[in-house]
């Protein structure tokens, strides 16, 4: 049987997290090729990529996770639990941190294939785990503590357990899992590269090419000893410096420590990495990190690609790594940006909900590419927002935003419902994404002179009652939003409110004007008698 | 894929051949050499970092190794949910009827070496295939060096390997079977000791094994070899073993020595004296190795101190039951050129006795 390189094989199946920081008990299903990670601030998503990060590589920013356990890694309420058990009594287990990767079943991960998981009914599959665990070397430390818990643990007596699923210790990353971190949120300082930035150097070399540029450049650094330090040396070693009096000279440190890859960074237009904008130095690593090479990550995760860049910049970005993105790399970007969720595709979302992260993958091919073209739809306050409403067009949108308030006292946002205008897009496309995302949605549309009932024909596989409905103007009350509103206020009374001259006719001067219009009526100090449909739609939505 | 099995006789150069395997073979062949004993599993990884050192994927592992890292270690959840294999417990045993976790393992979490077997086993059927999928994984071939060593439940797992998708090679000398991995175990008695040569035999002749026998010694002397033939019956239907070793000393073959003489016979020869354990020959006051430490060994000449099953075998041909047996071939084939056996009375034995030349 001979080794055969399984392409894209070795995918991440399933992620959970127990116990660290925000996650007290998260599972994320990913998928393989691509994962947007999406979620209101504090949601967990640079958490969740930690965690993946941890559990791959077993270091954080480069440094090993033992070095970096700290107690604000233990989830807060998982401690506050443990404290509120003791405290009546119980005897509840000390917390632990606990993330698994679930990888692919594929031949070339077997080595980490085992039944060390959390798996029920017990399952064998390649995966990797760290564990932060009590260290039983000092039970009696950890009984003692546990008799008058506070809220920071005594993490000098836990120990941090990085094992494969076959319960194998690990002391480096498997060869298979080769991770690339890129991180465009932080703000390096100039004094160097960052070791994930080394990382994803290295990963350019084949090994004989590292031989050769470490070989030569030991050379180099050996010739200059013997060239330019010549007289110096001659000089010094006259000297008796030194405990017994034995010769002292100048060299190039030779030690690892002082190995090539601390004097290398790669150069933009003849200007250094370090020295070159925020923006231009994360889509480097970007496009380093996906670039096609032989010994180029499997994984590779993202944090906010969109920052420091400009729109057209980032736009140049996603394109690039849309055409970098292959089968045999898995992505998991964090985002705040619908951009980058637009153009990469919605579905590869990933939501981090307050209870559970849902994904998108099952959205209809039409639906992605629609919003592949229209990057600029703001996706993301669909995904974030708690209920939404979906009108037509900005003129809906204010006179929404105003029966709302006449009825309720407060804004549709204060009241966690965003009013999301579709601006032409497809009410249908909207509906669907909100169908995914199980979200409460009203929908606000006009008749266009067709009977609402054959209108909500074509809608009707993405609604549900009381979950998701439309609402529509009666006919015979007019085709669209302003006889809707001429018929439901009495012309005189909207003139009043709009202002405009006795001669002007209402629905005309509407018609052109039609933000304008809605402005006025919005902040008119007059009472609005809203439209029946509008009505219905704020009381559906807030009720 | 191929799965064959070498049986050899002392002295044919097993472990060489597994050597010359590995150095010949596509450097990315993921191969590993299972064996039983310590001095082996030294000899074997000497041998290989020697003649095949850059083989980087070739791996040594000792028998119970292989079982704790690829079969208890990682598996065992499928028997006991959470639980983990945190050491390996060489001596203890479980109570005589300890049920469930007690059985394998020991308080500390340590797998008892005598029940690993049968855990290992019962884990491959408990994985349903996780556990063959993985090793198929992992390597392309596992050869397993002094296969006649296996017992019990070891025998299952062999049958398992059998029906993989990896290549196996086996290589042992039936004859020599004195180790058992699990002597106090009561399973697969029937295949215990040189009665494994039966095992292969119906396993051949169901098509899941190629029998290969390798008759040639380039040890031992041809009287010795011809001697090591006699030990086993033809019952066993071994193959009559063939002599490359045409070195000659003048003192070559098998002899019977007077007690009165020893002395002056290792003065002569400076043999390794060898016994079947310190509760035998305890007359004479030689320095003498155990049959069962000798295993592996190669001396120019021994001199056997005989136990009395040996010494009827010697007086009368009395067919040897088959641990005495074994145990008795491994001393015989210690050596190179010569065989001297302690014995005052020669019974029907033809056997030439050495005297001292007379002054």
């Amino acid at each position: 049987m001979h080794y055969v390189e399984c392409k894209g094989g070795n995918v991440i199946k399933k992620i959970r997290v127990r116990g660290y920081r925000i996650h007290r008990d998260l599972t994320i299903v990913p998928n393989d090729k691509l994962n947007i990670i999406v979620g209101a601030n504090e949601s967990g998503k640079s958490t969740l990529i930690e965690a993946i990060v941890l559990a791959l590589t077993g270091r954080i920013n480069g440094r090993s996770a033992a070095e970096e356990l700290n107690p604000h890694w233990f989830n807060a309420l998982g401690v506050a639990d443990f404290i509120a058990e003791k405290a009546k009594g119980q005897l509840p287990r000390l917390p632990e941190i606990d993330i698994e990767i679930f990888l692919a079943d594929v031949p070339e991960l077997q080595e980490l294939c085992g039944a060390h998981n959390s798996s029920v009914p017990t399952e064998a599959t390649p995966g990797v785990r760290l564990r932060c665990v009590p260290n039983k070397e000092y039970w009696s430390e950890l009984q003692a503590w546990a008799a008058k818990p506070t809220h920071l643990l005594p993490v000098e007596y836990y120990c941090v357990e990085w094992t494969s699923f076959a319960d194998q210790k690990l002391n480096m990353r498997p060869r298979a899992l080769t991770t690339a971190v890129i991180d465009a949120r932080t703000v390096r300082s100039s004094g160097g590269i960052d070791f994930h930035l080394r990382q994803i150097l290295g990963s350019q070399l084949e090994p004989h090419e590292r031989a050769s540029i470490s070989l030569q450049y030991r050379e180099a650094k050996a010739a200059l000893s013997d060239s330019a330090f010549k007289t110096v040396n001659d000089r010094i070693s006259q000297m008796h410096a030194s405990l017994h009096a034995q010769p002292i000279v100048l060299a190039m440190d030779q030690t690892a420590r002082t190995s090539w890859e601390e004097s290398v960074s790669p150069h933009v237009a003849g200007v250094p990495f370090t020295m070159a904008g925020q923006g231009q130095q994360s889509a480097i690593k970007i496009v380093l990190a996906m670039n096609r090479h032989a010994g180029r990550s499997k994984y590779v995760t993202i944090e906010e690609p969109e920052n420091h860049l400009s729109h057209t910049s980032l736009a140049t970005l996603l394109q690039r790594m849309s055409s970098l993105a292959s089968d045999d790399q898995q992505l998991f970007i964090t985002t705040h940006s619908s951009s980058v969720l637009n153009r990469l595709g919605v579905e590869a979302l990933q939501f981090l909900g307050p209870t559970a992260s849902v994904k998108l993958n099952e959205l209809s091919h039409e639906t992605v590419d629609y919003f592949k073209k229209l990057p600029g739809f703001d996706t993301l306050r669909l995904v974030l927002a708690d209920r939404i409403v979906l009108v037509e067009g900005p003129s809906d949108e204010i006179i929404f935003e105003r029966v709302f308030k006449d009825l309720y006292g407060k804004r549709p946002i204060e009241c966690g419902i965003d009013v999301v205008s579709m601006r032409g897009l497809s009410l249908a496309r909207g509906l669907e994404l909100c169908h995914r995302l199980g979200k409460r949605v009203a929908a606000v549309r006009d008749n266009d002179g067709v009977e609402p009932a054959e209108l909500r024909k074509p809608l009707s596989q993405w609604l549900a009652l009381g979950q998701r409905e439309v609402f529509i103007g009666d006919v015979v009350h007019g085709e669209t939003l302003e006889p809707q509103l001429i018929h439901h206020c009495g012309e005189a009374h909207l003139r009043t409110m709009l202002d405009i001259t006795a001669n002007a006719d209402v629905l005309t001067w509407m018609t052109r004007e039609k933000t304008e219009a809605a402005l006025r009526i919005a902040t008119s100090a007059h009472a609005l008698t809203p439209p029946a449909y509008m009505l219905h739609a704020a009381k559906f939505i807030n009720g | 894929m191929a799965k064959r099995v070498t049986l050899a006789v002392a002295g044919s150069r097993k472990t060489q051949s597994i050597v010359e395997h590995c150095s010949t073979m596509p450097m990315d062949r993921r191969v590993v050499v299972l064996t039983y004993t310590q001095k082996n599993q030294q000899e074997l990884e000497e041998r290989l970092a020697r003649f095949a050192g850059d083989h980087l994927n070739v791996e040594v592992l000792g028998w119970f190794t292989f079982l704790l890292r690829h079969f208890a270690k990682p598996f065992l959840p499928f028997k006991f949910a959470g639980a983990r294999v945190l050491g390996f417990n060489f001596d203890g045993r479980p109570y005589q009827m300890a049920k469930g976790k007690a059985r394998f393992l020991d308080m500390g979490g340590a797998a008892y070496r005598s029940e690993l077997g049968r855990l290992a086993f019962e884990l491959i059927g408990d994985s349903r295939g996780s556990l063959m999928r993985r090793l198929e994984g992992i390597y392309d071939e596992i050869l397993i060096d002094e296969v006649q060593d296996l017992s019990a439940y070891d025998w299952d797992i062999v049958d398992a390997l059998l029906t993989s998708k990896l290549n196996i090679w086996m290589v042992g000398d039936i004859r020599q079977s004195v180790l058992a991995t699990n002597a106090r175990s009561t399973k697969n008695k029937q295949y215990a000791y040189a009665d494994a040569i039966n095992w292969f035999r119906i396993r051949e002749r169901r098509g899941l094994v190629a029998i290969e026998e390798s008759s040639v010694t380039w040890r031992c002397h041809s009287r010795i070899a011809a001697f090591s033939d006699l030990i086993f019956d033809s019952s066993w239907a071994f193959p009559r073993t063939t002599s490359k070793n045409e070195t000659s000393t003048g003192h070559d073959g098998v002899f019977l020595v007077r007690a009165e003489n020893v002395d002056a016979y290792v003065a002569a020869f400076k043999p390794q004296s060898l016994r079947h354990s310190a509760a035998s020959a305890t007359t004479l006051q030689l320095n003498f190795m155990n049959f069962r430490v000798a295993k592996g060994a190669t001396f120019q000449r021994v001199l056997i101190a005989p136990t009395s099953n040996i010494a009827e075998f010697v007086r009368r041909g009395t067919r040897m039951e088959p641990l005495a047996a074994s145990s008795f071939y491994v001393a015989v084939t210690r050596a190179e050129q010569s065989v001297a056996i302690v014995l005052d009375e020669p019974g029907a034995s033809t056997l030439p006795y050495w005297t001292p030349p007379a002054r």
